[in-house]
């Protein structure tokens, strides 16, 4: 069941998602973890952190993640936040394989942009 | 599916690692087209040169610059006019194109001379205008003439004016990619934080990658306004020389083609600390989706509701007939990079549309990744695709209807397959909720165009008749 969840998840991201692709190891890395936090806290019914000029860039496409994952997929609005929270680590793994780890792209780790 | 070996490239199998066959179950970990890398000989690129990125691309759509090409009278004239970016203020840099028309003498005596005299010529012919760029081409580079030396020595005469210089000859990169980076670069390390301007709202963003096609930056501006948001600079549709200099005021970049412009919103996030928001700006369910990321950075999300539900009112009935009578029809996009995964769902999710082919000119590995992350399966992705392989690829795919430019669209109108034209647009704007009806009217009216089967009727032979293809007016 887990991995039918990660994969809806994953699917969306993929379709979506802009931020995981952005130029350096470095962006991507800020992004996965910053964006699915937000998502995370929003799906559980925490506050999302909007101090910081990068904290309110995360909420806002975090925002967005979650509206669309409550939308689409009817499991998201009854899990609980263990489930929430697992699912959603596994996208922040998944995602750093997909995009980072195991990327064949040759720009991804060039000091300059 | 691994990579593809068309048929046409079976003498130079190097092109395999460049086109891509997606199959379900796969992802860009296994399969990932090499992109940004020098055409293989034995190929005949589609691309444009390093000197193009950064004139005809960014510099060039500044509505109150002197863009001074410093090379034979070709590099102005190729770069001028084909881009239909206009302006508010009468189209300035659409009417006007200079150059310093370098002739065999120059290039054996040194051209710096010449340059002088042209930038002082232009300035005094257009005394209302105070700024410049000035663009190497490839033989005033390998002279090694020193523009940089003679535009400091024209500032110093002309105290009013201010002068910026872009290095990048055509041959500096494998594509027009080298020229976007260049420019980017240059203006970050030289222009940004050298002005101040006014701030007329705690809401400020600087909007980049937008070239003004066809009033995508103005029709864009209408909503900004509607949010209370100050566009800061316009990176550069519509945009002036002097906003740019200001670029490190906004509180965030928003970025649309991040091909030609994520570096310097790259930049100015390491420099500044000002946050990177990507977007895509073609297509209701994208535009509806940036405006509410826009919103929720500043926390005026109700304000981004009701432009939405006001623009999807006016809208979304005429983009529904579209829909309607484009339903499963196949299109190919061949454009530059970006086009491809901005365009690829959004025709999908908008209009019904299959994308089944798409190739990108100057596209990076990171464009390919987006794309195919979004893209069908069963469609090809292709870096720097030639003739023979379009040719090849449409045998394959069929399409209804192909987003390319005028030149390779002139190529698939022989074979009676409508283009519309995908770097300047046929009747734009394209970018947000009316720019994305006129797409799907333009469209509409390739795929439903009776002349384009006319035009396969052989009239000397009476056994062919005249197809009765059936257009309901819009």
């Amino acid at each position: 069941m887990l991995d039918d969840k990660l994969e809806d998840v994953f699917s969306y991201t993929e379709e979506r998602c802009l931020w995981q692709f952005f130029s350096r190891t470095w962006d991507r890395t800020e992004n996965i973890h910053g964006v699915v936090d937000q998502a995370t806290a929003l799906l559980t019914g925490k506050p999302p952190k909007r101090d910081t000029p990068m904290e309110r860039l995360h909420y806002a496409d975090g925002r967005i993640m979650a509206d669309d994952l409550r939308e689409r997929y009817p499991w998201v609005r009854e899990a609980g936040e263990a489930e929430i929270t697992q699912v959603m680590e596994s996208l922040k793994a998944r995602l750093l394989d997909t995009t980072i780890a195991r990327s064949t792209n040759r720009e991804l780790n060039h000091h300059l942009y | 599916m691994p990579m593809v070996l068309l048929e046409c490239d079976k003498d130079i199998p190097e092109r395999q690692k460049h086109i891509y066959l997606k199959a379900p179950d796969e992802d860009t970990r296994e399969y990932l087209p090499i992109a940004n890398a020098a055409t293989i000989p034995g190929t005949l690129s589609e691309r444009g040169c390093a000197f193009c990125g950064a004139k005809l691309v960014i510099g060039g759509v500044l509505k109150d610059t002197i863009q001074m090409i410093h090379g034979p009278l070709g590099c102005a004239y190729d770069t001028w006019h084909t881009k239909r970016y206009p302006t508010d203020n009468g189209h300035f840099n659409m009417k006007y194109v200079w150059s310093t028309d370098m002739k065999e003498s120059h290039i054996v005596f040194g051209g710096e001379k010449r340059l002088e005299q042209s930038m002082n010529e232009a300035f005094d012919e257009m005394p209302d205008i105070k700024r410049m760029i000035v663009y190497t081409t490839c033989p005033t580079a390998l002279i090694g003439d020193d523009i940089k030396a003679v535009a400091k020595k024209v500032m110093k005469e002309r105290p009013d004016v201010d002068i910026f210089t872009v290095e990048c000859p055509g041959f500096s990169g494998v594509s027009q990619s080298k020229g976007h980076h260049v420019l980017n670069i240059g203006w970050i390390n030289e222009k940004v934080e050298t002005l101040e301007k006014e701030i007329t709202s705690e809401y400020t963003m600087n909007f980049i990658g937008d070239f003004n096609i066809q009033g995508d930056t103005q029709l864009l501006q209408t909503y900004w306004d509607k949010l209370g948001i100050q566009v800061v600079a316009h990176f550069t549709g519509n945009g002036t020389y002097d906003d740019l200099r200001c670029m490190h005021q906004a509180k965030l970049n928003v970025v649309n083609c991040a091909r030609s412009s994520g570096y310097i919103a790259n930049e100015l996030k390491k420099r500044y600390g000002i946050p990177r928001l990507d977007i895509d700006s073609w297509g209701f369910s994208y535009m509806a989706e940036g405006i509410r990321k826009i919103c929720a950075f500043f926390g005026i999300e109700e304000r981004g509701e009701a432009l939405i539900a006001e623009e999807e009112a006016k809208w979304k009935p005429k983009l529904d007939w579209y829909k309607e009578r484009l339903q499963g029809k196949k299109m190919a996009i061949w454009t530059g990079g970006p086009r491809l995964w901005h365009w690829t769902k959004s025709v999908e999710d908008d209009l019904g549309i299959q994308v089944v082919a798409m190739s990108s000119k100057f596209g990076h590995e990171e464009d390919f990744e987006k794309v195919i992350a979004r893209g069908r399966e069963g469609t090809y992705y292709i870096d720097d695709g030639n003739e023979l392989e379009f040719f090849e690829i449409i045998d394959l795919v069929k399409p209804d209807v192909i987003f390319t430019g005028p030149r390779v669209g002139e190529l698939v109108k022989k074979l009676h397959i409508p283009y519309v034209n995908g770097h300047g647009y046929h009747n734009g704007p394209y970018m947000g909720f009316e720019g994305f009806v006129n797409l799907a009217r333009d469209t509409y009216n390739a795929v439903y165009n009776p002349l384009r089967h006319l035009a396969g009727v052989d009239i000397r032979d009476k056994a062919q008749s005249t197809p009765v293809i059936l257009r309901e007016a819009a």
